[in-house]
């Protein structure tokens, strides 16, 4: 009788087992359960000057609910997603991505559908069957956006305008890291305009490096952190359910223990975090069983410091980048890693604090990290943006930030909007809201005029930022994204202050700026800005 | 000298309290008015009435009691959906509260202050999104239910009573959903805050569409028109745009059918900062002399002047920044003017967060002053996010 109740138990597990691989076909790959160690992802390396990479871009709701957005790396004949892609100075990425979404219409809302087919015209004097060449935006819809990469925005590189790649073909990318480009941490993501957030919510984000030498980072433990933010109902412009992950793994504290990491006691660490939430505003805090801890920061947004900061507090936008040394934990002590929250105004999106990561010490040596790579050239002698500060601009501008909607809960119109031109949702075939020729030094002041943050970002540039409310900053830094904080319904607009540097001819062409929280991105808080080359005007 | 001061300030202790009771709006012996709000309220929503008082130029709100609507709210939505609704008279006697989550309407007896009963659409009716919005005549009521997209007809009976009798699904052009309503006559003429909007002949019961769905005229500038009021003889429809600088568009109806509609910029007045941000709401004063509009993204409210025989509207004034805009409130939502006669003297705003700004006006006929009174804001303790605010005795159109 034993062996019998034995052996159906047997057949109903199989069964159970086979229903669920029916129903479950595996597309992307499982992601680590809450609680667990964190670590690295996997790492591809350029090798003679070329990192050759095929990724395919899918999608498939996960156990959990979420909908995720995976790019598939395939690595000694198993699924990896969003390989961390390093590369020295000069080399070229040679990223072959397919698109391989399935997102039928009637997944979608019907307001969403409505404003989900959006059409890019061919550039003028051009065919549509050229590659680059526009088209229509669909859910399953892509393309990559090399973020904080100072790379041309065009065909086949950083074009995120005209290069739409849908689903089912193969799209190859060539970019060439400049030689000059600072060495430090960047990122890739989809940006096809109306389907980002979808994209990047579902966890479409990776690291890049560039390698080179970050003064007081050499031969000590590296660890990658891409902090993500999953959400219930992705294309439900309010932010319902959402929790934040690290390198995929949940950080829900306390509904389920949270990630952690072992590091070597008295250690210090080498930590490289990239903000690819789409609304989230992480305020970054370290703490030991002794206390906070400063946390020395020698890289932001992918530029080193020039002088390292020391910190007990960090913030950090979506799309921004820290680069930090930690102190080592002292013997017999634990830690956590947390977001302390951030007030993004009165009709901003909450963003409660976090624990993100519990740190434990050890003495063994195996749970020891390998450093960052060393690098294999030595440092431009002159790097991208050098001297920006002492630079006469050729042009100041005045741009603001602002909403109207319909109801507390939106929709919401957003608009960036240079100042005496009128406030308008970003269309994909809009002329450009600013045109300005290669060889030009603007500066660029941005107002907030909305009840809650926002998130400036341009593509192709880094920008120094020279004053905040019109307060010259002591030590100007490069940044590619920047928090302006809301307005608080009186007073003075709250603004920064930026350089643009358009001295490099490799900038020549047609791009965006926006705001890099995606919904507002997506929402049409988004401009072209066209740098004609030198001679023409 | 000195005992004529004393004699003199005798005279005016004693007669102090006189004079104050003469500029009260709630004397003794006078009907009360009543300010009330549809506090939309997620764990249990009531409808909250305060008594109107306070000198002239210095008005209050008392508050007087909370009734529970036996439904629930979801504690926003649209600014321009009208979540109150009693009939255009002083002799009205019914009070109808949309419950947006658990999508029935609370009947009221203004007279008791009782609920009269919850009464129920359709199971497709739903506006779970953004509210339920109403209007009533003394036949119907019609409800517009904002997640389903449905207009539900009920038939109004003795005792505030309601029966279902049918829906209606309507189809905005650019995929919106039904938000502002007015109603004059059988001209019924909603918002669908995508840009479109649509007028209904409802002489037989059930709206009938006068196949005059249209984008109103801001649409090409991204303007989409929220909130919704009529004139009183039905001539005007004029329509708030979720626009960033203040504008309002006027439809003629003279027609029976929305004529195309003429958008105005209310252009930047002088004693605020900044033009008016999302111009969402929109209320004509009892004498239509003055439009009234909720700017609701910069806190303040603007007045213009109003033609009601050709339709046409001129830059009035604006108030400054209400107070304790951002901090904590963060939105302005509709808008009642306290009086039932003139510019209606004081008006109210719903403030999303919640509270009631209270303002004095004052016109010449060229030109007007909107200032917040001193008292102002009252806090509207159980709304979690207050949008809509109604007078009893209403304005009598």
């Amino acid at each position: 009788m034993r062996a019998i109740a034995k052996c159906i138990l047997s057949f109903l597990i199989a069964a159970a087992a086979l229903t669920s691989a029916s129903a479950q076909v595996q597309i992307c790959p499982p992601r680590p359960l809450a609680g667990t160690l964190v670590v690295n992802p996997l790492d591809l390396y350029s090798q003679n000057g070329v990192l050759n990479v095929d990724l395919t871009l899918q999608n498939q709701f996960g156990s959990d609910g979420f909908e995720h957005y995976c790019y598939v790396y395939l690595y000694q004949g198993q699924q990896v997603e969003a390989p961390t892609l390093r590369l020295n100075p000069g080399d070229h990425l040679v990223l072959n991505l397919t698109d391989n979404i399935q997102a039928p219409y009637y997944r979608y809302p019907k307001q969403k559908q409505m404003n989900m087919v959006m059409h890019q015209p061919p550039r003028p004097g051009t065919k549509s069957s050229d590659d680059c060449n526009g088209g229509d935006i669909l859910p399953s819809t892509t393309n990559v956006h090399f973020h904080g990469l100072n790379v041309p925005p065009v065909c086949h590189q950083d074009d995120v305008i005209y290069t739409l790649i849908q689903s089912g073909e193969t799209f190859n990318y060539d970019v060439q890291i400049p030689p000059n480009d600072n060495p430090g941490m960047y990122w890739y993501h989809p940006h096809a305009h109306g389907q980002a957030t979808t994209q990047v919510d579902g966890g479409a984000a990776g690291a890049i490096f560039i390698n080179g030498v970050i003064p007081g980072t050499q031969g000590l433990p590296e660890r990658v952190f891409v902090i993500r933010q999953q959400f219930k109902n992705p294309n439900s412009w309010l932010p319902g359910p959402n929790q934040l992950t690290v390198n995929f793994q949940p950080a829900i504290f306390p509904n389920s223990p949270s990630p952690y990491i072992n590091v070597q006691y008295n250690q210090p660490e080498f930590w490289r975090i990239v903000n690819a939430s789409t609304q989230a505003f992480l305020t970054l805090q370290l703490q030991f069983t002794s206390g906070f801890q400063q946390m020395e920061v020698v890289a932001l947004d992918g530029v080193p410091l020039q002088n390292p900061l020391y910190e007990s507090e960090i913030d950090l936008p979506p799309a921004g980048r820290v680069e930090l040394i930690t102190p080592g934990l002292p013997n017999n002590e634990e830690g956590q890693f947390f977001t302390a929250g951030f007030d993004t105004g009165p009709v901003g999106n909450p963003n409660p604090p976090q624990q993100l990561m519990k740190i434990f010490g050890t003495n063994d040596l195996k749970a020891k990290l390998r450093p960052a790579p060393a690098p294999t050239k030595p440092p431009a002698d002159r790097p991208r943006f050098a001297g920006l500060l002492t630079q006469q601009p050729t042009t100041t501008r005045s741009l603001f930030f602002s909403e109207q909607t319909v109801g507390s809960n939106g929709p919401t119109q957003y608009f960036i909007t240079v100042n005496g031109q009128k406030p308008h949702v970003f269309h994909m075939d809009d002329p450009p809201a600013i045109v300005t020729n290669t060889g030009a030094v603007e500066d660029w002041t941005i107002e907030n005029r909305s009840g809650e943050a926002h998130d400036f970002h341009i593509h192709q540039l880094h920008f120094l930022l020279m004053a905040i409310n019109g307060v010259p900053v002591q030590n100007p830094e490069l940044y590619d994204s920047f928090t302006i904080p809301n307005w608080s319904g009186s007073g003075p607009f709250p603004s920064i202050t930026v350089r643009m540097d358009f001295r490099d001819p490799n900038i020549a062409g047609t791009f965006v700026y926006h705001c890099h929280i995606l919904d507002h991105e997506d929402g049409g808080m988004m401009a072209k800005i066209q740098v004609n080359p030198s001679n023409q005007h | 000298m000195k005992k004529l001061v004393v004699s003199i300030m005798v005279v005016v202790l004693c007669l102090a309290p006189s004079l104050l009771c003469a500029a009260n709006k709630s004397a003794p012996g006078a009907p009360p008015v009543y300010v009330i709000t549809n506090d939309d309220g997620t764990l249990h929503s009531y409808a909250t009435f305060y008594v109107a008082g306070g000198m002239q130029g210095d008005p209050t709100l008392s508050y007087l009691e909370n009734i529970n609507t036996h439904g629930f709210g979801i504690g926003g939505g649209f600014f321009g959906t009208p979540r109150l609704a009693m009939l255009p008279s002083s002799s009205a006697q019914c009070l109808y509260v949309s419950n947006a989550s658990s999508g029935d309407i609370a009947a009221m007896d203004i007279s008791t202050l009782q609920l009269v009963g919850n009464f129920l659409g359709s199971t497709n009716d739903n506006g779970t999104s953004n509210g339920i919005g109403m209007v009533l005549n003394q036949n119907y009521l019609y409800a517009g239910y904002s997640l389903s997209n449905t207009i539900a007809t009920f038939s109004v009976g003795a005792g505030c009573q309601l029966s279902f009798l049918g829906d209606i699904t309507v189809t905005p052009l650019n995929g919106g959903w039904i938000a502002g309503m007015a109603l004059n006559g059988n001209m019924l003429v909603v918002t669908y805050i995508d840009g479109s909007i649509e007028s209904f002949n409802t002489a037989n019961g059930i709206p009938i569409s006068n196949n005059d769905k249209q984008n109103a005229a801001g649409f090409a500038s991204a303007y989409f028109p929220d909130g919704v009021d009529i004139t009183q003889d039905g001539h005007y429809a004029i329509f708030a745009d979720a626009a960033v600088p203040t504008t309002v568009e006027v439809s003629d109806l003279s027609s029976g059918k929305l004529g195309p509609t003429i958008p105005y910029l209310v252009s930047e007045p002088t004693n605020v900062i900044g033009p008016g941000v999302n111009s969402a709401t929109v209320r004509l004063s009892p004498d239509q002399s003055l439009l009234y509009i909720g700017n609701s993204q910069s806190g303040t409210v603007s007045a213009a002047f109003f033609d009601k025989n050709t339709g046409k509207i001129s830059p009035g004034c604006a108030s400054k920044q209400l107070k304790n805009f951002y901090n904590p409130w963060s939105y302005i939502g509709a808008l009642a003017t306290r009086d039932t006669g003139g510019t209606g003297t004081v008006l109210y705003a719903a403030e999303f967060g919640s509270s009631i700004g209270i303002l004095n006006v004052t016109s010449t006929g060229t030109t007007c002053t909107l200032t917040e009174s001193a008292s102002s804001p009252v806090t509207d303790e159980s709304s979690p996010g207050l949008l809509s605010i109604e007078v009893f005795p209403p304005r009598p159109f």
